[in-house]
């Protein structure tokens, strides 16, 4: 299996990219139901899937537009939106709800001066809400890229953020 | 290596050959690598064991390996020491070291890093002894946490896919069913549908091709069980899944992960890699007829693709949207095929059942519910992680022996299974055994394993509007009632949660459910509704406060206070605001904030139980401001300097209310009639005011110069104290009737209750509030010899820490239940512990010995038993375990009640307590233009609602007699802004002096002796401002 995300290499051209989302769509011709997998591929290379993207998708998988569009509207790991360099998930499932991830987000949004759902201006961070990411023991958790922070204190968030600048 | 496994023999070389290999290890060490320890950085953990193993020599006697989750996902990160089984936690990169070098060269056991048990407070370092773990069945974790997840030599050396070599060899699909239906598994997903009929169904489905599919979906928030069974023992999950669709008849199976789970989606994959190069996956399986093959597909952030329909629309590769059923998944599933589904757990317990049999699985659980069930610890809890119960196991056992109970000392609420399609368990139902039928039964639902435990400071209005907001967001929009149905009761729970709600919401609520239950298309849809109408059930009063009185008592739904200490002041004091002005240096101003809701700020100061400091924020970051203490400084700085002090007072109206009984919540209600220009009377039988004040708190907690100059200021508004003056003896209620407009009762609760034991009657044996009061009041006796005090509460640590000043030689209290049940006030326990006296737990008196004097008690041991309606373990005596005591004085000090004798029984209602019937919004008893408030009317409480009440039925009695209800609190004050100030500094609570134990043992001085002015200051910036919200 490969990985979700891919190298977040900048220096790679958007024509490259491109090429590379191609032979991901050939590797899986002729696989049943694998349109979610190419997604996944493809926003792991080019960050996040604009239209012209999934045109280009529609166009090498054979697939309806209207059908890869109504999939990345559906399922909420898709974006339209270009994301910040880093993404900083705030669960809220019921645990980290419990223990106060609301009061992280608040915070964060002070501190970032975003809504939840939005890119810094300086394309740093993009703040989103997850539904549980399974640390419940470690609540309340957020998560920055892949890496997941327990027990975080609102009052510290400050601290952590100054670490990616 | 890669094998090439064709036959079954082969599997036992390779076990032998591994356990050869491990022979010539003298250690085997596992590293936690759950997704807990992760986080807690066991990488480098790792890393640095393996350099000093190196640098140590140890290389060839020392395993390592990294294993899935053991369970304890907060103190991580763990590793164990195998084979003693010793557990060390919080492992630092520096304790590596020392483990190495102490443990492994010379044989000595680092206690102190091993697991430390907060309930017994200490450390425990045996894996086989810690409570935790010593009270689970492992058998879907029977090799999570133990083996090496990524090695398949280590999975076939503990039996490994030897259950489907033996099914392959020796068992029809028809045996392996039988099999499985004979053990009684359940579906682990949350359902509870039989796994044997299940599969039963699919085999006798006729098609050419069949799927067999494991849900990985695991959505419900709260819930991290199958993560961590998909990460510690992948290949359990293939050998279930290859057993399933032999029997089914399946060639091909899907593992459907949600992509919030990156690490199972690799570790699985690696593992399906080494089955598939070994030849277990593919053709010919075992030499057999059998083939089959395994692919993963992950999700996309659906919280409906865990719906088994909605699940096989979006491993086709489409949006994840439920069908209408039937056909069902075994008629017509994925790819239009017969499919079976099931979830990670029950896969898990198949290969167990085929090893072991059915009569070993079904030897686990209750008559219905077989076997084991994993649940996900989480929440408020002390032990957070994974753990694995027999079916039948009760609620408590599980949230208070394997979990630790609840942290901080705050009490438990309730628990919430089956995430947004469960409901919750309240304390009352403690003792439910946890099996599929008991929690249905409750309304709330096996679910798939997530058990939040939730605290005091939890909404539960909230809690619903969170569970609401997320199946709205999830609802996936096809059907009607749905959609539209969770859209509609979220926005109503919103405007509950704001203080917007309005009467007949909850009815509506209830409606919408209901209608919502019976009409939505698929399983998301039709369990939406549950967590709000298990909440409405269990907590409709919740409801109601915030409907009717917009408060929120847990202090969540913060539109509706200014503070959350604000909010958990029954008095409603401006915390935040005279926090400010004492460290803005305006004292005075803080003094006089506070008595425009409460007339005794450096009483409260002394002996409130402070419900504001176990809200604050501060809490979070270090520890609470110490609140009390501040609201005694600023009244102490006014009460000593001599400025004349003047409350400002409306013209007289000319009317007339008399007060019963002169003790907070009297006094409290007369300050503010009479500040509106009522002429108020009060009557108090005692020689002196104040009541429990005066007479029953001993004088080194609260000073009588202290408590009369708090009186004289109330006195200074017009409020006329009678001393001395009995309603019913010196002056008939009948009386006060026919003089005054309205009268307020708030006589207290004055008499202590009989324990109801043998011996009652000697002489020596002392009531805790009559010895109080004849202490505090005609002063001056001397005791000697053992004096034993009977319970737990603050009148018996008073009565025992008098005893100790008035000289006896030895103080015990007997307690019925543990220290951490004792009522009393933390402080009070702790301060009286360090002047000598002894606390007994667990022990109850049986009967009181001696001829006229009391010479000895006898008492009996007391054992914990099932949980109280109150959330508590009850005790009972362990009998045969009488002993005796012997003692010069007994005081039983267990609990009082209130008696009314001067009111005609016949004409007021009262409670079965004996309290007085008062409507709750206006505390008017059924007697015209009487009101009753404080522990008259409650029963036993604290100081602070007794001044709470006092001041609402001034509030309510100038309803009464015309006026507008707002209460004359002179100018308004104005409350210094928050300072631009950017960093907090962590910081504990600033010290305060307290009188040494030696001396205070001798003497009636108070104990604590206050702030100085630097110290109050620094303490009141500690302030975090949640009144300054921007």
């Amino acid at each position: 299996m490969s990985k979700l995300k891919d190298c977040q290499c900048k220096k790679e051209s958007k024509e490259e990219k491109f090429l590379r989302i191609e032979k991901i769509i050939d590797d899986h011709k002729g696989k049943e139901g694998s349109l979610i997998q190419i997604l996944h591929l493809s926003q792991g290379i080019y960050g996040y899937l604009p239209l012209e993207l999934q045109k280009f998708i529609s166009l090498k998988a054979d697939i309806p537009l209207s059908e890869i569009s109504g999939i990345v509207t559906f399922y909420s790991f898709f974006s339209t939106e270009p994301r910040g360099e880093y993404t900083i998930s705030v669960c809220l499932g019921t645990a980290c709800y419990v223990r106060g991830g609301k009061k992280i987000i608040d915070k964060l949004t002070e501190l970032l001066e975003i809504n939840v759902g939005s890119t810094t201006s300086d394309g740093k961070f993009t703040l989103e809400v997850v539904r549980c990411i399974g640390a419940c023991g470690l609540a309340p958790a957020i998560k920055i890229n892949d890496e997941v922070l327990k027990q975080v204190n609102p009052d510290k968030l400050k601290k952590i953020l100054e670490k990616y600048y | 290596m890669d094998y090439n496994i064709t036959e079954i023999g082969k599997l036992k070389e390779i076990k032998d050959n591994y356990l050869d290999k491990m022979n010539n290890y003298k250690y085997k060490i596992l590293v936690c690598s759950g997704a807990g320890c992760i986080s807690s950085n066991c990488h480098e953990v790792k890393n640095v064991l393996l350099e000093a193993l190196e640098k140590n020599n140890l290389k060839e006697k020392v395993y390592t390996i990294e294993t899935g989750c053991i369970g304890t996902c907060d103190i991580g990160p763990v590793i164990v020491i195998n084979p003693e089984g010793v557990f060390y936690t919080n492992v630092s990169s520096e304790d590596v070291y020392k483990i190495v070098e102490e443990h492994l060269v010379k044989g000595n056991i680092i206690k102190e890093k091993t697991y430390f048990d907060i309930k017994s407070r200490k450390n425990i370092p045996y894996l086989k002894d810690i409570p935790y773990f010593a009270q689970q069945v492992k058998i879907a974790l029977k090799n999570c946490g133990n083996i090496d997840y990524s090695s398949l030599e280590e999975y076939i050396s503990v039996d490994g896919y030897l259950a489907i070599a033996n099914v392959l060899n020796n068992d029809s699909q028809e045996d392996v069913i039988n099999k499985i239906k004979n053990s009684g598994l359940r579906g682990r997903g949350g359902a509870g549908f039989p796994v044997g009929i299940k599969w039963e169904a699919g085999m006798k489905a006729k098609s050419d091709q069949k799927y067999i599919v494991c849900n990985a979906d695991e959505g419900d928030p709260g819930a991290f069980m199958d993560r961590s069974i998909l990460e510690g023992d992948p290949h359990n999950i293939i050998e279930g899944m290859m057993i399933g669709g032999y029997s089914i008849g399946a060639s091909k199976g899907y593992v459907y992960i949600r992509a919030e789970y990156p690490l199972a989606v690799e570790r699985l994959g690696l593992a399906i890699d080494k089955a598939r190069n070994s030849g277990i996956l593919g053709n010919n399986i075992f030499g057999s007829s059998f083939s089959f093959d395994l692919e993963i597909r992950i999700g996309a952030g659906a919280f409906v693709c865990g719906e088994e329909t909605a699940l096989m629309a979006s491993v086709e590769g489409k949006r994840g949207e439920p069908k209408q059923k039937p056909p069902f998944p075994f008629q017509k599933g994925l790819f239009e095929k017969p499919t079976i589904i099931n979830n990670v757990e029950s896969f898990a317990n198949i290969v167990p059942i085929i090893l072991n049999g059915s009569d070993w699985f079904s030897q686990y659980g209750t008559k219905k519910s077989k076997g084991t069930k994993v649940f996900a610890l989480a929440g408020d809890i002390v032990n957070t992680g994974i753990v694995e119960i027999p079916m039948g196991v009760t609620l408590g056992e599980v949230i208070f022996n394997i979990g630790g109970g609840i942290p901080k000392g705050k009490h438990f609420k309730a628990a919430q299974t089956g995430g947004p399609s469960g409901g919750c368990i309240t304390k009352e139902y403690l003792n439910t055994p946890i099996d599929y039928d008991s929690l249905t039964k409750l309304g709330a639902i096996m679910g798939s394993g997530g058990l939040i435990s939730m605290d005091e400071d939890t909404c539960m209005v909230d809690m619903a509007r969170f569970f609401m907001e997320f199946v709205q967001e999830e609802s996936c929009g096809k059907c009607v009632p749905c959609r539209l149905g969770t859209k509609r009761m979220l926005e109503i729970l919103e405007r509950i949660t704001k203080g917007e709600g309005k009467i007949g919401d909850i009815e509506l609520l209830e409606e919408l459910g209901s209608m919502i239950k019976e009409t939505a298309v698929c399983g998301l849809g039709q369990t939406a509704p549950n967590p709000v109408l298990s909440t409405i059930k269990y907590f409709r009063e919740e409801y109601e406060e915030h409907i009717i009185n917009n408060h929120c008592d847990a202090g969540v739904c913060s539109e509706m206070f200014l503070s959350p200490c604000q909010n958990a002041c029954p008095a409603d004091v401006n915390v935040p605001g005279y926090i400010s002005l004492i460290a803005a240096g305006r004292v005075r101003d803080a003094y006089n904030l506070i008595r425009k809701d409460n007339p005794f700020p450096a009483i409260c100061g002394r002996v409130c139980t402070h419900p504001c400091e176990s809200k604050c924020r501060r809490m979070q970051l270090d520890e609470s401001l110490s609140i009390v203490n501040l609201k005694r400084y600023a009244a102490d700085y006014i009460l000593k300097s001599e400025e004349p002090y003047m409350d400002l007072v409306f013209p007289k109206k000319g009317k007339k209310v008399a007060i019963v009984g002169a003790g907070p919540s009297g006094l409290t209600c007369a300050y503010y009639l009479a500040r509106l220009g009522y002429e108020v009377d009060v009557y108090e039988e005692q020689p002196i005011a104040g009541g429990v004040l005066a007479f029953g708190i001993p004088e080194y907690r609260l000073p009588k110069d202290i408590l009369a100059k708090e009186i004289k200021l109330i006195e200074n508004v017009g409020v006329k104290i009678h001393l001395n003056i009995e309603v019913g003896k010196d002056i008939q209620f009948e009386e006060l009737k026919n003089d005054y407009n309205s009268i307020y009762i708030a006589t207290g609760t004055q008499f202590s209750r009989k324990i109801n034991i043998p011996g009652e009657d000697l002489s020596n044996v002392y009531y805790g509030l009559d010895f109080l009061k004849d202490v505090n009041i005609n002063g001056d006796f001397k005791l000697k010899g053992t004096v034993a005090v009977i319970g737990g509460g603050s009148t018996a640590m008073d009565a025992a820490r008098v005893a100790v000043r008035l000289g006896a030689d030895k103080v015990i209290v007997l307690y019925r239940r543990n220290l951490e049940d004792m009522p009393a006030d933390v402080i009070e326990i702790k301060e009286g512990i360090e002047e000598g006296i002894t606390i007994h737990t667990m022990v109850s008196p049986t009967q009181f010995i001696g001829e006229e004097k009391l010479e000895e008690i006898e008492c009996v041991d007391m054992k914990l038993s099932d949980f109280g309606s109150d959330g508590r373990r009850k005790t009972i005596p362990i009998k045969g375990s009488e002993f005796k005591i012997k003692v010069d004085m007994v005081i039983p000090a267990v609990s009082q009640y209130s008696d009314l004798p001067f009111i005609d029984k016949n004409e007021v209602e009262t409670t079965r307590w004996g309290t007085f019937v008062t409507s709750k919004d206006t505390l008017m008893t059924n007697i015209e233009g009487v009101f009753a408030g404080g522990d008259v009317a409650r029963g036993s409480d604290v100081v602070i609602t007794a001044i709470a009440d006092g001041k609402n039925a001034a509030r309510a009695i100038d309803k009464y007699l015309g006026g507008n209800g707002i209460l004359n609190t002179g100018e308004e004050i104005e409350i210094p802004k928050t300072s631009e100030e950017s960093d907090i500094l962590e910081h504990e609570r600033f010290s305060m002096k307290y009188l040494d134990p030696e001396d205070r043992k001798k003497c009636f001085g108070e104990v604590a002796l206050g702030f100085h002015k630097l110290n109050a200051i620094a303490e009141s910036m500690r302030c975090l401002r949640c009144d300054r919200r921007s």
